[in-house]
């Protein structure tokens, strides 16, 4: 069994083709579950208890299951049900893609709004009470002190998250989507070389990763200059 | 390895870990199983040019896979929690004259554990629920279970939906066990008070 | 002296943190312009009287009127209170993503909405009044404590408060740092501020206090001038207090 270094760098171009469903499912489901997040995120602090219910149970279901138990009951499972056979929101729904990005983004949202959370937390008590003491109101506390810090403190976190998520996009296609691993998993059907078609895939995917560590240390770089320590 | 300072085993150990944790886990499954499918059949062949092809069984390819998988995620916890004890306490006890192994065993390990269980909590939730991925190489877990009944059943929503309730039912109990487990690492800081 | 009006009342306050008893029928009646420095040992009371005083803390029961308006659990009724008070923690407490100007102005242009120019200019001349004018377009991690617990002073200052509170305000400072500040806080109490100061610093006490309040397991259990308190306390644990943090 020989090892051909030669294919694993002639497939790359082509599974850049399936790259642009990957970045396109990274893309939308991370900025819908962005803008979910942050729904969620002020349900769940919000103290009252029919919105942080809701919130909790949200964010503990989509923890608690698998990304691909998700994707199946939402391509799946849905099409069993009459009312979405018949509703409007079905030529969306039937679709892979868009269901893809409904479980991702549900998913996103609910991790995301648990880091967004511990970043909420982990500012510093004392500058929201030099805040009121100074007479500034509990939302412009939250806009003015509490966001700027808790977004610096999140980036660890939710950088990790972009990453998962970049990974979690393989699992597209396991509902018949063409993206990397959709293509991937069809060359290696045709030419029976598993390792060389994957590894060169994976190679893709790691480049992916390592340049979106490298991009959000950039930002949190700028983000903490202000932290520089004493002067004096 | 990675903690060694040897820097062979450093570059090693880095590699490991960035390449499980930027790869997605379903990759490292199909690469798992099918490439251990190709290379045991190579190795047959040599042995005995008639055999056709050796079908690996998907159990344990995907617990192969995930094994290395988590694997790469825990060593950092560890590398993270090993860093974390307390360089006085390293100190105090070798001060007192105990030795390196001793120091391990009885310092460094008890703190260790405390630090790392969080993470190590996390690990567990994830390792369970890339189980199901198993499903997709054939392994008969609940997901392709799930998948089976469905054709009998046509009810593909409720199945599905019973297989996420049974995942549910798996993390809470472990979120549960992981925060008790916390709880008593951390009595002898709660005491305080 | 008749004409001056009590700025703070506080009347028979109690709180509870559980089943502790933080304050216990606290009486204080503080006069415009008046200093008042509080002591005590650690768990007396003294910071969650202060803090309930602008409502950082709530009172369980009794009755807090600042400036004529009183405490109640209405949020107009605290806003307008904190609207009055200055305060200065012992963490200085200054926002760590905005630079010292952008510190002081932030809460005219919020509360106040005091347009952005203006806000600039009554920043600078309260950073003059500490002086540290230079310091405005620094970052809070690049000064010293002694300036950043400046800066808090003048962002205080900066809402033009009828009373400023001090919670041990020099505590977590190096000891040559100290004096920069209780110069600055000296210099306004010279200037007529109402001050209520929580403080270990006794010799600030003896030189500039109209009145010096011993708490001790959430009461008030002396309070004299100065020149009293120190030489012929009345309570037998005022001078234990006293014996014990005056022999170094």
């Amino acid at each position: 069994m020989t090892f051909d270094v030669g294919l694993v760098f002639g497939s790359i171009p082509k599974m850049l083709v399936g790259l642009g469903l990957t970045l396109e499912l990274l893309f939308l489901s991370s900025f819908i579950g962005l803008a979910l997040a942050l729904v969620t995120l002020l349900m769940r602090i919000s103290g009252r208890w029919f919105l942080v219910t809701p919130a909790v149970v949200y964010i503990y279901i989509f923890r608690g299951t698998p990304i691909l138990v998700q994707i199946f009951v939402i391509y799946y499972g849905l099409p069993q049900f009459e009312f979405i056979r018949e509703g409007m929101l079905w030529p969306l729904l039937r679709e892979p893609f868009w269901c893809c990005i409904l479980a991702l983004s549900l998913n996103a949202g609910a991790y995301v709004s648990e880091i967004l959370r511990g970043g909420v937390l982990g500012v510093d008590k004392g500058l929201l009470e030099a805040a009121s003491a100074l007479g500034i109101s509990k939302t412009h506390r939250f806009i003015y002190i509490t966001s700027p810090i808790a977004i610096r403190l999140s980036l660890p976190a939710y950088s990790n998250d972009i990453i998962s998520m970049t990974k979690a996009t393989a699992l597209a296609s396991t509902v018949t989507l063409l993206d990397m691993t959709g293509v991937a998993r069809t060359l290696v059907a045709q030419t029976f070389a598993p390792y060389e078609i994957f590894i060169s895939v994976a190679l893709i995917y790691i480049a992916m990763a390592w340049m979106i560590q490298k991009g959000f240390g950039m930002a949190e770089k700028r983000m903490s200059r202000h932290l520089k320590p004493t002067a004096g | 390895m990675k903690l060694s300072g040897n820097r062979l085993a450093q570059t090693i150990a880095n590699a490991y870990t960035v390449v499980f944790r930027g790869t997605p886990e379903l990759l490292v499954l199909l690469i798992v199983y099918f490439g251990a499918a190709v290379t045991l059949t190579a190795i047959a062949q040599s042995f005995d040019a008639s055999i056709k092809f050796i079908d690996v069984p998907p159990f344990w390819a995907g617990a192969f896979a995930i094994a290395l998988i988590v694997g790469a995620y825990m060593t950092e916890t560890f590398r993270g929690a090993f860093l974390g004890v307390d360089p006085g306490l390293v100190e105090a006890a070798r001060a007192l004259g105990l030795s390196k192994f001793q120091t391990f065993v009885y310092v460094r390990i008890p703190q260790m554990w405390r630090l790392a269980l969080p993470n190590f909590g996390n690990h567990m939730l994830s390792l369970m629920k890339d189980t199901a991925l198993i499903s997709v190489i054939g392994v008969e877990e609940i997901v392709f279970v799930a998948e089976m009944a469905t054709t009998v059943t046509l009810k593909p929503f409720t199945m599905y939906i019973v297989v996420a309730l049974i995942y549910l039912c798996i993390t809470s109990v472990i979120t549960l066990a992981v925060m008790a487990l916390e709880k008593y690492a951390n009595k002898h800081l709660a005491a305080s008070r | 002296m008749s004409e001056q009006e009590s700025i703070i009342i506080l009347e028979n306050v109690c709180k509870y943190f559980g089943d502790f008893k933080a304050l216990s029928d606290v009486n204080l009646t503080v006069q415009k312009g008046e200093r008042i420095v509080v002591c005590g040992p650690s768990g007396s009371g003294k910071s969650t009287m202060i803090r309930c005083i602008n409502r950082l803390e709530e009172h369980d029961s009794g009755r807090i009127i600042v400036a004529g308006k009183e405490l109640t659990r209405e949020v107009k009724d605290i806003d307008a209170v904190r609207r009055e008070v200055g305060m200065v923690f012992q963490s200085f407490n200054l926002f760590p993503h905005l630079k010292v100007l952008d510190n002081l102005t932030l809460a005219l242009k919020l509360v106040r909405k005091t347009p952005k120019s203006e806000a600039r200019q009554i920043a600078t001349r309260y950073l003059e009044r500490v002086h540290i004018p230079d310091q405005a377009d620094k970052y809070p991690s690049q000064l010293s404590g002694g300036q950043q617990q400046r800066v808090a002073i003048a962002r205080a200052l900066c809402m033009n408060p009828e009373v400023m509170l001090f919670d041990e305000p020099t505590s977590a400072l190096d000891p040559e740092m100290i004096n920069e500040v209780l110069d600055v806080m000296v210099e306004l109490a010279k200037e007529g501020m109402t001050m209520i100061c929580v403080t270990h610093e006794m010799g600030f006490a003896r030189s500039i206090a109209d009145s010096v309040v011993f708490m001790d397991k959430g009461e008030i259990v002396e309070a004299e001038r100065p020149d009293v308190f120190f030489n012929n306390p009345s309570n037998e644990r005022t001078k234990l207090f006293l014996s014990q943090i005056l022999t170094h």
